[in-house]
């Protein structure tokens, strides 16, 4: 469908969605940071403005007209042109509204969760700053702009992971975050310098359209390579996954928005954003499958020994993305979006109620927040659970439905494998997310009521204000935890501009999937759950296993020795020394020299006038002579 | 005739400033701001009077002088950059008091002066409207007062200015000789058939030399130096700026006349471009006074400037064009810091800029803004207007001469680095008292940062109308 422009109404509703945020930032990072209570209300006024714009945009427009394209030429060369504006088609209007829903969400809710913290007023200004980037980047119309807000991305999940700088893991999370995902991006590049070297326009809606039939089928598989690259850093998949369990230093609402709408969801959305381009290469869509279930199932062993409460979401996190891929992977555009929509309302759930825990009792150890007395916090208790059970795809939770639609995308493959190791993955997601919440329900021994309430953050978790500032947001996201499974068909309808595919049910698919996650939590509730349970997992019988798992299967101690031994080592040292003699020696050489120079003509540069006339009409005498003597 | 003097509006305007000027000037006591004040109010008059003056078109006073867009942009720009000039001459530190109302109406006169030169193709107009803003500035700059201060910058201002103007007659006498005329009209139908004989070719390069005096390009730069640091702050601010305009303008239009055939002639401004370059970056590593610094740094900007010009077609006017308004602002913001910063007037030394980003942030952030532009870091205009003038000169395939520019902006960056480093990152041996700067001035310095930035990433309109006012250049019609 050729592309139409926007009427004004929408033109200016689009523009205020993706620039309010960014005027926010702007705003109290220059102007009102000094003033608390104003920069909250611009802040959290500019998001409202725009998650209403979101939804306008996501309900108010006709499910299926043609996409809408605003381009304002930017730069212009010869060959290129690279243009800034917004595309509206169904996936970035559904992922506009999402990314607007669970900023808004976060920053309200963080005004009870950061009350009192000095920095505040900057922490919002990052906010503001990440949904600005994000928002930019779900409806670029091309891809470099669609880069461009990709780093920022990258850039704002920095500024936010390592919001606490001083403390230092704080930082070092941040490092890490920045510098694996740099990683991946560099292959992004790449990727889309060979596209705009063979094509020309990095349109997005063009590249959908024509690359199968201007490039070379070679040439697609390798460009949707080199993108998935950044996806693989960005949505933390093999081999690139272990920045996201340190990402957990930040404030927890910043997980919650990381971990759901923003940041590592860019990844699956860049590859949803581009799957007509990837569906023209089999062999990239085998690689993100293989990438997806590769990383599905190694997240979800390391999840299982997890005792961070918050690293038991962050794994699950790298799981569900995994899966997602997988869905994409296998041909099911609508599979991965819609889990990517469901997951990101019960994942921010997830973050948002453990981050009610760990404000309350100080703690990440799920052990703690349950002898603490965590199942007294009422709101939370309920939420968590219900967003677990969406989570460990419980009917009717939204969970369920998404993960029915990637198994029978697994099941349409003709290599039974992906089935079985997605419906693995799903037993697994089950057993993990229920035996935290076993833990959670059924602690063994509970502190005395008023014993911790003196703790962390006292004044903020008492004050009625910030209690139903961090209450509301999980409560409405609880509810579309469990409503938003029934309106698949909808989404279904509305991504495929609603003429669905031909999609080939297996109904003897759900009994197994949900037999497989009903023996999942049984054996968590035989080991976590029942009343003479030892609260001990059956990995911990298998020590070799246990510590393999705990310790990511030593991805980062292998990370470690690359870097101690060959870049340190090898490469560092012989470009620290190259550096030093060869560069540093030459350039040092050429300074002094430059240097030198500039005395040397300054002391020819001398005040006395008579030699200044004279060297002037010298030069013209000269420049006469030079006419007379080449004619 | 009432649409003829319509035409000659914004030089009316400025006549009738001078006017008002002048009999500010009569009595002997001087009250304190009142001077001020009017000039401020009248130089904004003046913008408004080149704005209404701007669609204008046409010839008049006997075809010696021409309206058109390229010459009504010039005046809004010389007008915009005088207003602003004024705007800070508040307190007036480093002229006495006395002086104070000369001090508005020598600038006045030579804006005027200016104004009529970017207007005039005749070339007895062009001469005498040269001179009028000439002798304007020989006053203004030993009008300063303060210790130390001796006239000697006065004096080599005024030797090497009329050595210039003798050279720039002497051109002329060629130029008439060859077509018998003066005016550039008639010179424009003789010229491209005459630029190879050397005469012709001697004629227009010495006519040039009044303009290379007033832009500071190689052999003509020795006064800048002196006169930069010897001039009070705001007259340097002044030169630093607003003569530039003109005398850009003047270089394009006179270039023009050759059709762009003259190879001999591009050589020769190959050789100044790379000399002034070369020697003003290489010069202003080693200086101790940021005037002084920066005058080498215009020496080198000239160079740059010169590039555009020496493709002699449309892109690298505009280019030039466009790189002398990125100039006027980023230079203009660096002199307002230096006015502001020097509160007695005096001559600052880089060293003197230590700890300024906490006596004021802002100071800071607009002197760092404005040296990235001069150095020609992205995204500020600087680097735009770098951009296209390499651009231009590439196209030409003049690709050695734009290596030694990318070289040049290389060493520049070393000494523009250096003053951000001194504002940044030293330490002063005595703690000043912070800078107390007003409402306006910071409403000024904002202005300054968004628009070298916005600049910096949309260039199209100034390139726009850039272009479309070097199309109007007396070939063009």
């Amino acid at each position: 469908m050729n592309p139409v422009a926007p009427s004004d109404f929408v033109l200016w509703l689009t523009l205020a969605a993706m620039w309010l945020p960014f005027i926010s930032f702007l705003t109290i990072f220059f102007i009102t940071r000094t003033q608390l209570a104003l920069s909250l209300a611009v802040s959290v006024s500019c998001a409202a403005v725009s998650l209403l714009a979101a939804w306008y945009l996501l309900l108010g427009l006709p499910a299926a007209q043609p996409p809408v394209e605003f381009k304002m030429l930017w730069m212009a060369g010869a060959e290129a042109r690279i243009s800034y504006g917004f595309l509206l088609d169904p996936l970035s209007r559904l992922m506009l509204c999402i990314v607007a829903s669970i900023s808004f969400l976060v920053q309200v809710y963080s005004l009870g969760y950061m009350a009192g913290d000095d920095g505040m007023a900057k922490y919002y200004s990052f906010l503001s700053l990440f949904a600005w980037s994000m928002i930019s980047l779900v409806v670029a119309p091309g891809l470099l702009q669609l880069y461009v807000f990709w780093e920022l991305v990258g850039l704002s999940s920095y500024l936010l992971i390592g919001f606490w700088h001083h403390k230092f893991s704080a930082s070092e999370a941040g490092k890490k975050a920045f510098v694996m995902t740099r990683l991946g991006d560099l292959g992004f590049f790449l990727g889309i310098i060979v596209l705009l070297l063979h094509l020309g326009d990095l349109s997005i809606l063009k590249l959908n359209a024509q690359a199968a039939a201007k490039l070379s089928a070679g040439l697609v598989t390798a460009s949707a390579v080199l993108i998935f690259m950044g996806v693989v850093g960005k949505s933390a998949q093999f081999p690139l996954l272990t920045w996201l369990p340190d990402a957990m230093e930040g404030p927890t609402p910043v997980s919650a928005l990381l971990h759901s709408a923003t940041m590592v969801a860019a990844g699956v959305y860049l590859v949803s954003r581009l799957f007509p381009f990837y569906a023209a290469s089999p062999d990239a869509l085998m690689v993100v499958l293989a990438i997806g279930t590769v990383t599905m199932l190694l997240s979800s062993t390391m999840a299982m020994v997890a005792r961070d409460i918050k690293q038991v979401w962050a794994f699950s996190t790298v799981s569900q993305l995994g899966f997602m891929l997988m869905g994409l992977g296998a041909g099911s555009y609508f599979a991965g979006v819609f889990h990517l929509t469901t997951h990101a309302a019960f994942k921010a759930l997830l973050f948002l109620c453990s981050g009610v825990f760990i404000h309350h009792f100080g703690s990440n150890d799920m052990y703690d927040i349950a002898r603490g007395g965590g199942r007294r916090l009422k709101v939370p208790m309920i939420t968590i659970t219900i967003a677990g059970a969406a989570l460990a795809g419980v009917f009717p939770a939204a969970g369920f439905f998404s993960k029915e639609s990637i198994m029978g995308a697994l099941a349409g493959l003709p290599q039974p494998g992906w089935l079985a190791a997605g419906l693995a993955g799903a037993a697994m997601t089950a057993y993990y997310t229920s035996r935290l919440l076993f833990v959670l329900w059924f602690p063994r021994q509970i502190a005395a009521p008023h014993h911790e309430e003196h703790g962390h953050g006292e004044a903020a978790a008492h004050s009625a204000f910030g209690y139903w500032a961090m209450g509301v947001p999980l409560l409405i996201l609880a509810g579309f935890a469990l409503v938003l499974g029934f309106f698949g068909d909808g989404i279904l309808n509305f991504l495929h501009w609603g003429r669905p595919p031909e999609f080939f049910h297996h109904v003897w698919l759900a009994p197994v999937s949900l037999i497989l996650v009903a023996c999942g939590i049984g054996l968590a509730w035989l080991e976590f759950g029942r009343k003479k349970a030892a609260q001990a997992g059956f990995l911990s019988r298998l020590p070799a296993v246990e510590a393999l798992f705990a310790n990511r299967w030593y991805m980062d101690a292998f990370y470690r020795c690359m870097l101690d031994y060959v870049v340190y080592g090898v490469f560092s040292r012989l470009f620290t020394l190259n550096d030093r003699r060869v560069v540093d020696g030459g350039v040092d050489g050429v300074c002094r020299g430059t240097v030198g120079g500039g005395w040397l003509l300054s002391f020819l540069q001398s005040g006395l006038l008579q030699y200044n006339l004279f060297t002037m009409v010298l030069i013209i005498a000269l420049v006469g002579l030079y006419f007379l003597v080449m004619h | 005739m009432a649409a003829k003097l319509y035409m000659f509006l914004p030089e009316t305007a400025y006549l009738l400033m001078g006017l008002v000027l002048f009999l500010l000037s009569l009595p002997k006591e001087q009250p304190g701001g009142r001077v001020y004040v009017w000039a401020l109010c009248l130089s904004l008059l003046g913008v408004a009077a080149a704005v209404a003056g701007l669609p204008q078109k046409g010839l008049i006073f006997f075809q010696a002088y021409r309206v058109d867009l390229y010459s009504q942009l010039f005046k809004l720009i010389l007008s915009v950059a005088m207003f602003l000039v004024v705007s800070i001459c508040w307190p007036l530190t480093g002229v006495e008091r006395r002086y104070k109302p000369e001090f508005f109406l020598f600038l006045t006169t030579c804006t005027l002066g200016m104004m009529l030169m970017v207007s005039a193709v005749e070339l007895m107009t062009l001469y005498l409207a040269l001179e009028l803003s000439s002798f304007s500035l020989y006053i203004l700059v030993p009008l300063r007062s303060g210790d130390n201060i001796d006239i000697e910058a006065g004096v080599k201002y005024l030797f090497i200015g009329i050595t210039a103007s003798c050279v720039m007659l002497f051109g002329i006498s060629y130029l008439y000789g060859a077509a018998h005329s003066t005016y550039l009209a008639d010179i424009l139908e003789k010229l491209p058939l005459w630029i190879h004989q050397p005469a012709a070719a001697i004629g227009l390069l010495l006519t040039l030399s009044g303009f290379f005096f007033k832009l500071a390009v190689f052999p003509f730069h020795f006064w800048a130096p002196d006169v930069y640091q010897g001039a009070a702050n705001q007259v340097t601010t002044y030169i630093a700026t607003v003569s530039k305009a003109a005398a850009v303008a003047l270089l394009v239009r006179l270039t023009s006349l050759t059709g762009g055939t003259s190879l001999y002639l591009s050589y020769i401004l190959i050789v100044l471009c790379v000399v002034s370059m070369g020697l003003g970056n290489l010069v202003a590593i080693v200086q101790k006074d940021l005037k002084r610094m920066l005058a080498y740094s215009t020496i080198a900007h000239a160079g740059y400037i010169l590039m555009g010009i020496l493709t002699m077609n449309e892109l690298g006017y505009s280019a030039a064009v466009f790189y002398t308004v990125a100039y006027m602002i980023m230079n203009f913001a660096a002199f307002m810091v230096v006015v502001k910063l020097a509160s007695q007037g005096q001559d600052l030394k880089i060293s003197d800029l230590a700890g300024l980003h906490r006596r004021s942030p802002l100071l800071a952030l607009t002197l760092m803004m404005a040296l990235f532009s001069l150095a020609g870091i992205p995204p500020t205009v600087g680097f735009t207007g770098k951009f296209l003038v390499f651009a231009a000169a590439m196209q030409q395939g003049h690709f050695w001469l734009v290596l030694v520019g990318m070289i040049n902006a290389t060493i520049s960056l070393y000494y523009y680095l250096m003053v951000i480093k001194a504002a940044y990152l030293a330490e002063p041996e005595t703690e000043a008292p912070p800078l107390v700067i007003g409402m306006p001035t910071r409403l000024l310095n904002y202005l300054l940062i968004v628009v070298m930035a916005y600049l910096g990433i949309f260039p199209q309109q100034v390139m726009t109308l850039a272009e479309n006012a070097v199309k109007q250049l007396i070939w063009g019609s």
